[in-house]
């Protein structure tokens, strides 16, 4: 060993391709010096060499054509890098990102910065046999037919209780066991259409719980029946009737006379706005609403249809109006436990200007939407929007093509869907416990009487 | 455990509180000891209700106790302190545990509690004192606002072992500042007077600053006569810290989101007159002159605010709890949003 040894020290100053020159001069000078050993007799560098050259001899020859051997060598070697950089882990989606090379391949087309997010696309063919319910639900996610917390969390549940319904244990297993087993394929392909929120994963964790302790004697229809019992429990207590709670704690803040200052379109809010203006108050409401997705455009159209008088703007035109508004009321997808609050992307400069201002920043969240961990910012978790127009609602007088902007090779879109609010930021969360400081969301579980969320 | 529910009579004879229990006036007379403060009265006063009450349920008991809290809360301008002591005695009679045989002896438990507590709560200042204590160095500069009987045990009980100085402010338009004065001075502590505008020409001589409370409001903040928040932010300009001295009766569940947020703030409060019958450039011909010689010379002609002007300001205000440094209570120090913790913790049962 110690011949080879020398060997790669002798070919260290190549800066080229760093990490392969060494090794394939290593495979090399082995290859001269000895004969060629058998797979068990070779050391495992000398095997993954093997398994290098060989991938890298394959992708040369798939992408040979009309490329100059020059850069043919080029692009197997950088190939060939960036597989020993990521452990050779599918050669295809890297070689078209690392080489930049003029064959266009629109699905792969990934981003330089934020590329952890995942590429948002359609989901794939389903593995194992997931139920139609799901899948329906899956498509309706990726085309964002469905969207905000609390929307997909009810739409989860209740496809769930479909399956339940559907599902018959096979023999020799309990349903306790047996139907979380059935249950992951479906949570997977959900998650595939579109990362979970946190209220899908909260309710999901719940369900789980309900199954694993369900009866192992109760007839089979009996459990199944009290399982759909159970998700119909935790939609009506946690969802629906917290909301009311929050409707009519929220609403003590509204007085004759204010300007509330809402973003985007929460479910929550909107149930707020419009249960004060039922008990009579006189107000108006400023709906900011930003691009792509303009979900704004349904709250307003709901507001005004109901008398209230309404302004309607885009984010950026929000410091002119923020000096006449009383009080900013904004939803959540999610409160974390240093209290900051993970909502739609624009949320965060709405509160940050209100705070300039010495408005208050109400924000309205049901106490499922808490998640136990700690989020510092926004680019360490996040979703993209998918690219395209699927939101475009505007009359187009260009053709699609020029707008969608996927062909242009220099420019990358990018669409994060949710941002951060620090709680410097808030003044006060309404949750259906009560109204809280957003320091405190450690004592909600005191309040709900039980140790974790 | 309740019992059947008899409507009718029973539920009127409760509820009207004119027939042979005056709730106010109960409220009043227990007002009248000095050593009780606004909370605890209230407490006593009810319990006194549930005594005189005929509810022959929970439901209507309960139901008998908010009229009652309601019509204290009506009787007078400024309900916060008060409600606080209903609401902590209302949600003490809902979550306690009924394991008494009858309704009558539930009630008489309510009631002995009640009083039981009362009695109690009056040791509360001393042991706040014996808290503050520790942080009061020896040679002192202490600020401090009006009068707060707290606050007063606190000083004295360091003035027992420690050298202190108390610079206190006027805080009008009731001038309590004044009576501090007096009682500190009556006891041997070198105290002087300011001026509510004079709070950021003191600060930087003060060590630090010591209030008492109305209330301690659910986010952590502060509800105290007028002019807390002014020095609360001056304090915090120049680095002092800001201790607030509360009883745990005193920690209310309300939650202001700005000053205009409170009960207090009526559409009175700092509103402008009406230009028709407007009194804004009428001279204070009626305001409180001290002797009819010093009109004469216009340099120092001193000029008081009229009672109608008076009327147009608030009473209390609301200090943010960024603001404070530590809360002082009978049940330990604690920060700000260690408050919040322990009044959603006390409510939740």
């Amino acid at each position: 060993m110690s011949a080879t040894a020398t060997i790669t020290m002798t070919t260290l100053p190549s800066k080229s391709t760093i990490k392969h020159s060494p090794a394939q001069s290593h495979v090399e000078a082995s290859s001269q010096n000895q004969p060629p050993k058998s797979q068990k007799q070779m050391t495992k560098a000398e095997r993954r060499e093997q398994q290098e050259r060989q991938r890298a001899a394959k992708a040369a020859t798939k992408v040979a054509g009309p490329q100059p051997s020059g850069s043919n060598q080029n692009s197997a070697q950088a190939k060939n890098s960036a597989s020993v950089k990521k452990g050779g882990k599918g050669p295809d989606g890297k070689p078209t990102k690392e080489t930049k090379e003029t064959t266009p391949d629109d699905s792969a087309r990934g981003l330089q910065i934020f590329s952890h997010f995942g590429l948002p696309k359609p989901p794939g063919p389903s593995k194992g046999d997931i139920h139609p319910a799901i899948i329906r639900l899956g498509l309706q996610f990726s085309e964002f037919k469905i969207a905000g917390a609390n929307a997909r969390c009810i739409a989860t549940l209740t496809a769930f209780k479909t399956v339940i319904q559907d599902y018959v244990t096979p023999p020799n297993n309990t349903l306790s066991r047996h139907l979380l087993t059935h249950l992951s394929p479906q949570i997977t392909h959900l998650v595939s259409a579109r990362p979970m929120s946190v209220t899908m994963g909260n309710a999901i964790r719940e369900l789980k719980l309900e199954i694993s302790g369900s009866d192992i004697d109760l007839p089979e229809q009996d459990a199944k029946n009290l399982l759909c019992q159970k998700i119909n429990d935790y939609i009506s207590e946690r969802i629906t009737i917290a909301d009311q709670v929050i409707q009519e704690t929220a609403g003590t803040k509204i007085k004759d006379g204010d300007v509330i200052l809402t973003y985007a379109r929460s479910s929550v809010v909107e149930q707020v706005l419009v249960g004060a203006w039922d008990d009579g108050k006189q107000f108006s409401v400023v709906v900011v609403d930003s691009r792509p997705m303009l979900e704004g455009k349904k709250l307003l159209s709901v507001l005004s249809a109901m008398g209230i008088p309404c302004t309607y703007l885009l984010l950026p035109s929000i410091g002119s109006v923020i000096t006449e508004v009383s009080t900013v009321l904004v939803g959540a997808h999610s409160l974390h436990s240093n209290g900051a609050v993970f909502s739609r992307a624009g949320t965060a400069l709405v509160a940050m200007m209100a705070k300039q201002h010495s408005v208050p920043v109400v924000v309205c969240c049901e106490t499922y939407k808490f998640a136990e961990t700690i989020q510092l910012d926004s680019f360490t978790k996040n979703e993209l929007a998918p690219a395209g127009d699927i939101f475009s609602s505007f009359p187009l007088t260009r053709s699609k093509d020029t707008l969608t902007l996927n062909k242009q090779p220099n420019l990358e879109i990018l669409n994060p869907l949710y941002d951060l609010t620090p709680p410097s930021s808030i003044t006060a969360v309404v949750t259906e416990v009560g109204v809280i400081p957003p320091s405190s969301i450690s004592s909600i579980p005191l309040a709900l009487g039980r140790t974790t969320l | 455990m309740p019992g059947l529910a008899t409507t009718g009579a029973n539920t009127s004879a409760s509820a009207s509180p004119v027939v042979s229990f005056n709730i106010c006036e109960t409220y009043a007379s227990f007002l009248k000891n000095e050593e009780l403060s606004a909370p605890l009265a209230a407490i006593l006063a009810l319990s006194k209700l549930i005594e005189t009450s005929d509810a022959g349920t929970m439901l209507e008991l309960v139901k008998a106790l908010n009229d009652g809290a309601g019509a204290l809360k009506a009787s007078t301008s400024n309900p916060i302190s008060l409600n606080a002591g209903c609401e902590l005695f209302i949600a003490f009679v809902t979550l306690l545990p009924h394991d008494s045989a009858s309704f009558s002896d539930l009630k008489l438990e309510l009631v002995r509690q009640g009083q039981k507590y009362a009695a109690e709560a009056l040791t509360y200042r001393d042991k706040i004192a014996n808290l503050a204590l520790g942080f009061i160095k020896d040679d002192s500069v202490i600020l401090t606002h009006s009068y707060s009987r707290v606050v007063m045990k606190t000083l004295l009980r360091a003035h027992e072992r420690k050298r202190i100085s108390v610079y206190v402010t006027e805080a009008r338009p009731r001038g309590l500042g004044l009576r501090t004065y007096e009682e500190l001075t009556a006891a041997g502590i070198p105290c002087t007077v300011v001026l509510d505008s004079a709070a950021s020409y003191v600060m930087d001589k003060v060590d630090f600053v010591l209030v008492g409370s109305e209330a301690v409001v659910e986010s952590g903040g502060l509800i105290n006569a007028v002019g807390s928040n002014q020095i609360a932010i001056i304090a915090q300009a120049a680095n002092i810290p800001f201790y607030a001295l509360a009883e745990s009766y005193k920690f209310h569940r309300l939650f202001p989101l700005s000053q205009y947020d409170l009960p207090t703030h009526t559409s009175n409060v700092l509103s402008f007159p009406l230009s028709s019958g407007g009194n804004v450039a009428s001279p204070p011909t009626t305001g409180a002159i001290k002797s009819a010689h010093e009109r004469s010379s216009d340099a120092d002609y001193i000029r008081q605010m009229t009672p109608e002007q008076i009327a147009c300001n608030p009473g209390v205000d609301y200090t943010r709890p960024d603001l404070i440094t530590l809360v002082f209570s009978d049940v330990g120090s604690l920060t700000p949003e260690g408050v919040s913790q322990y009044v959603v913790g006390m409510f939740a049962g």
